[in-house]
């Protein structure tokens, strides 16, 4: 496995060694404006029968009931089912020295006690990132550990009767420690005087511009055109520096796995999850077990958000419950949550541009350091979209460079958190922007109008890493214009009424964001559907449903293609023995790949369906269209219900068949949706204290399947993005021992805590999108910060550089204007 | 040990163990919606409501709810016939992962007991308690306004009231069985 080399690797470091000239990114030919778009995909709004619906959620009732089930519901099923605890480093660097485990041993209940030494814990490195295979990203990672890096190491496992027993017997395990120096500041970790976290030689699958012994996980660069000589010659130079703190994903289900020897001796795991394939795949690869021998199964989950696009507690269940030969959950607290699971990186970001005197911008610079903790896990890729996301924003600016380096701390680990280093990039990007604006002494709006991205701009921005896999975007779809106006006329941004108050003062920041609709050439989603008798059609696909809707969008896809409502679709997702391949939710990808191979699928099924109606009908099935449950001649206007064709198909006298389809997506694509984000705030000048009014955000998402489900994403993601903006982050002793272990502690927005909300939906056509349509998980979670610390200068003067945002901070910055 | 409390309307007979929480009894006997978030009484997933006052049951020690009347959301309306609160989280789109929905429908149906007819201020106040991470908690507000409404126009059916947790409770004890 370790001989495996990886393409993004290979390429970055091709861009990295490059300082010829431009990087290879191709012409406008490869990328062009025309599409072979399906004249099906392109639907009137009064000829959409299930997409742009408010379909019903397709789990809405077992929610509301109680009877969803998630992974933690499924204990009853197990008679014999242990329950796990683990011991977790309580020091944030040294080597483990002794681990006493007597007095556990002794403990009645207890059914296994694994250490690093146990026969059944790998002894190989891996990376608990999902990704596809192999990984970017470094195998650091050992299931336990000796060497413990933060606080929070895993080093011990117990598989017990019950919960508290397993939680006795974990807090009798006694470890002992040699203490090394912690580096707690990422921006010290590269000095040469700090202590050296990771040894090199223990690594395998490194990363383009990894230095272990300077702590570097991994570093890039690219550069289009020749931003030194743009800003030497440039007048309006500007640089600026961001930083953004530590997040956590405060998923609602903590992470939870079930692990079992079913009776055909393969292993069955029902785990959390965001990614079942990759799971499976890491899970054979570390534990050395064919995969034909692993299934992984995906219940209800209770969201990821990035933490579960992660193999974080499997490979710990897997061992016990091998160990203990029986069923073993591993249920993790919310306090592991908060210190020991994953979290948003904490990024430091420099910014530069050079503008002219007009306000065309002609140069961007974007200097990245990031926090990945501990261990590595998407460290480069999230660093990666912290310029490729925002800066292509202003794509046809012609000299660009952006670069990063990721490091390694004892805090921590960072991993993938919905919007994906692209939250942290927008901070940096779109309040540098507002800056640049007010230099020139432009509206903010009116400047980022004269050099957004539209309609038919090649996007050379997106792959400036060179990676080959990323290719540069035509972007054939764009609402910002329409984002702009509708929000701006929501938020009232032209008619800003100031408070009687003269310490009060009002003001409006606007944000654009974007994200992308999957990674673009590196994703595969595939479908199978199969009908029934009665006409209703039983849909199987690999996407995960992480609470966003997933299940509904694609029962309403599907629907569409075979005109029968979307209630006549049952949709099964995800189990790795049942379900097509794959990659699992994350980066945007479920509507836009799993949704598109779900509509090629329904489309061969359709092609069955007529022909066998062709027949019935004693016409062509060109003659033919779908739609009430029926197929119809459009020339004769004779009809035959799916239902009839269902039976018929099955049990006719002459010919039968099982009418099914299927098919597979993948695609070098990813077309970004856009967004405008705007914030109203009110700012008290003597105290820093302040009031955000409302927040309105316009999404282009191209043709959004079920409008109220997208408005949900929006809705969630600017909380998330709020969070991101004012939250505390995390706090840690002075020798890296967290202290933020509670939602109490952590200060998680509440209902109360939210200002009201406006949600628009700008409709575009994405000619490369099932029905249109593009992505909308990510896209929210970028525009809180930069909107605020915009709104924030808009009234006050003043600008706020660091998240979070603070009274604290406001008035320190207004006591200095003074 | 064991204690006698009434759940759902049914009376039972349970067994416990010392330092088990009124979550960890309500799971084990197979009323699993609802959910353990935090077990610090913070995210009130898995609140219940016992003796009319909705509580989060992760910190609720068992032995303070013996002879108590505790309501948990299998005891409210079933998928063919949602209760209205119910209803109104499902029509208004206000669930994404669903894991803080049943948290979130016993605040509610707790909270427009005691005040029918809330204010937006009042709404946004029902479900404080319950730390929704998917929905921004926008359209959340909207269903326990919508709920309210429901409420009220079913009234003469009385659903969700006192009088009438007994008879849904046939329904909502489905499920859940001796240990």
């Amino acid at each position: 496995m370790s001989e495996n080399p990886n393409k993004n690797s290979e390429s970055i470091t091709a861009q990295v060694e490059s300082e010829s000239g431009l990087p290879d990114i191709g012409t406008g030919d490869e990328n062009p404006m025309e599409w072979n778009e399906p004249a099906n995909n392109r639907k009137k709004p009064e000829d959409r029968e299930s997409i742009n619906r408010p379909v019903e959620k397709y789990d809405a009732r077992k929610i509301v009931t109680g009877e969803a089930k998630y992974t933690g519901d499924f204990r009853r099923q197990f008679p014999d089912l242990a329950e796990a605890a683990v011991v977790r480093s309580d020091i944030a660097h040294g080597q483990v020295t002794n681990i006493d485990t007597s007095a556990a041993e002794e403990m009645e209940g207890v059914y296994a006690i694994l250490t690093p030494d146990s026969d059944v814990v790998p002894d190989s490195v891996y990376t608990s990132a999902g990704q596809g295979y192999p990984e970017p990203t470094p195998w650091d990672l050992r299931v336990l550990r000796e060497k413990v890096r933060m606080v929070g190491d895993p080093i011990a496992a117990v598989a017990a009767t019950d919960s508290q027993t397993a939680d006795r017997a974990a807090r009798k395990i006694d470890v002992e420690y040699e203490e090394l120096d912690p580096i707690l500041d990422y921006r010290v970790a590269m000095d040469p005087e700090s202590p050296q976290i990771h040894d090199s030689d223990e690594i395998e699958n490194k990363q383009p511009g990894a230095n272990y012994e300077n702590n570097r996980q991994s570093s890039f660069e690219g550069e289009i055109g020749d931003v030194t000589e743009a800003t030497d010659s440039s007048e309006h130079v500007l640089e600026t520096e961001w930083e953004t703190p530590y997040q956590s994903h405060c998923v609602p289900e903590p992470h939870t796995t079930i692990a079992r020897r079913d009776e055909d001796n393969r292993y069955h795991l029902i785990t959390s999850t965001q990614v079942p394939y990759h799971t499976r795949r890491q899970l054979s690869h570390l534990f050395d077990i064919p995969i034909r021998d692993i299934r992984v199964e995906k219940p209800r989950i209770g969201a990821g958000f990035g933490s579960k696009q992660a193999m974080v507690i499997e490979p710990i269940t897997l061992a016990l419950s091998i160990a203990a030969d029986r069923p073993v959950i591993y249920e993790t607290t919310r306090k592991e949550q908060f210190y020991a699971i994953r979290s948003r990186h904490p990024m430091q970001i420099r910014m530069k541009t050079a503008v002219s005197d007009e306000g065309a911008l002609e140069a961007m610079e974007m200097d990245v350091l990031s926090n990945t903790g501990a261990y590595g896990p998407h460290g480069m890729t999230v660093a990666g979209n912290v310029g490729t996301k925002p800066l292509p924003l202003y794509p046809n600016v012609d000299n660009v460079r952006f670069a990063g380096d990721i490091v390694h701390t004892n805090l921590p680990i960072a991993a993938a958190q919905r919007g994906y280093g692209a939250p942290q990039g927008h901070f940096a990007v779109e309040s540098h922007m507002d800056e640049v604006a007010r230099d020139l002494g432009m509206d903010p709006i009116e400047f980022r109008q004269q050099n957004h991205v539209r309609e038919g701009d090649l996007d050379e921005i997106a792959a400036i890493l060179g990676d080959d896999e990323k290719h540069a975007r035509r972007i054939r779809s764009c609402g910002l214009d329409e984002c702009i106006q509708r929000g701006r006329e929501a938020v009232g941004y032209d008619d800003v009424d100031q408070p009687d108050d003269p310490n009060q003062n009002r003001g409006i920041g606007v944000a654009l964001v974007g994200q992308g609709s999957g990674v673009a050439g590196a994703e595969l989603g595939a479908a199978h559907i199969k009908m029934n008798e009665d006409g209703t059609f039983i849909l199987q696909v690999g996407g995960v449903d992480t609470g966003t809707g997933t299940d509904t969008m694609v029962s309403q896809i599907a629907s569409e293609v075979l005109g029968c409502a979307p209630g006549d679709i049952v949709v099964h997702s995800s189990d790795t023995d049942i379900s097509p391949f794959d990659y699992g939710a994350y980066a945007s990808s479920t509507t836009y790949i799993t949704g598109q191979s779900v509509k090629k699928a329904a489309e061969n099924a359709k092609e069955r369906v007529l022909t066998w109606a062709a027949g019935m009908l004693e016409t062509s099935p060109d003659r033919l269209s779908v739609g009430g449950g029926d197929v119809t001649d459009e020339q004769s206007g004779d009809h035959v219900s799916l239902e009839e064709i269902g039976y018929e198909s099955m049990y006719g006298e002459d010919e039968r068949e099982h009418i099914m389809g299927e098919a597979s997506h993948s695609t070098d694509e990813s077309p970004p949706p856009f967004g405008a984000q705007f914030v109203d705030v009110t700012v008290n000048d003597q105290t820093g204290e302040f009031d955000i009014n409302q927040l309105v955000f316009a999404a282009d998402l191209g043709v959004a399947i079920n409008p109220p489900l997208a408005e949900g994403q929006i809705e969630g993601g600017q909380s998330m993005s709020l969070e991101l903006a004012t939250g505390a982050g995390y706090e840690f002793t002075d020798t890296g021992v967290p202290k933020t272990i509670s939602y109490k502690q952590y200060g998680m927005p509440r209902s109360t805590d939210h200002p009201p909300m406006e949600t628009i939906l700008v409709e575009t056509h994405e000619p490369t999108g099932p029905f249109g349509a593009k992505s909308i998980a990510e896209l929210p979670t970028n525009g809180v910060p930069p909107a605020l610390s915009n709104a924030i200068r808009d009234a006050v003067g003043i600008r706020i550089s660091t998240l979070p945002i603070t009274a604290e901070k406001i008035s320190a910055a207004l006591n200095q204007l003074d | 040990m064991e204690m006698e409390l009434t759940i759902n309307g049914h009376k039972r007979s349970l067994k416990f163990a010392r330092g088990d929480s009124l979550l960890d009894l309500l799971r084990r006997y197979g009323y699993t919606g609802a959910k353990r978030g935090c077990d610090t009484g913070d995210c009130g997933y898995c609140t219940v409501i016992v003796d009319g006052e909705a509580v989060q049951s992760c910190v609720t020690p068992t032995k303070t709810v013996e002879g108590a009347r505790v309501e948990t959301i299998e005891s409210l309306g079933t998928q063919d016939d949602l209760h209205p609160v119910q209803e109104a989280f499902v029509d208004n789109s206000a669930l994404q992962c669903g894991f803080c929905i049943p948290g979130m429908i016993m605040n509610t149906t707790a909270a427009l007991r005691e005040n029918p007819d809330p204010s937006k201020v009042e709404a946004r106040k029902a479900i404080e308690p319950v730390l929704c991470r998917c929905t921004g908690h926008k359209k959340p507000v909207e269903a326990v306004m919508d709920a309210a409404e429901r409420l009220e126009s079913s009234t003469g059916l009385s659903r969700g009231s006192e009088e009438n947790i007994v008879e849904a409770t046939d329904i909502g004890s489905k499920g859940a069985t001796d240990e």
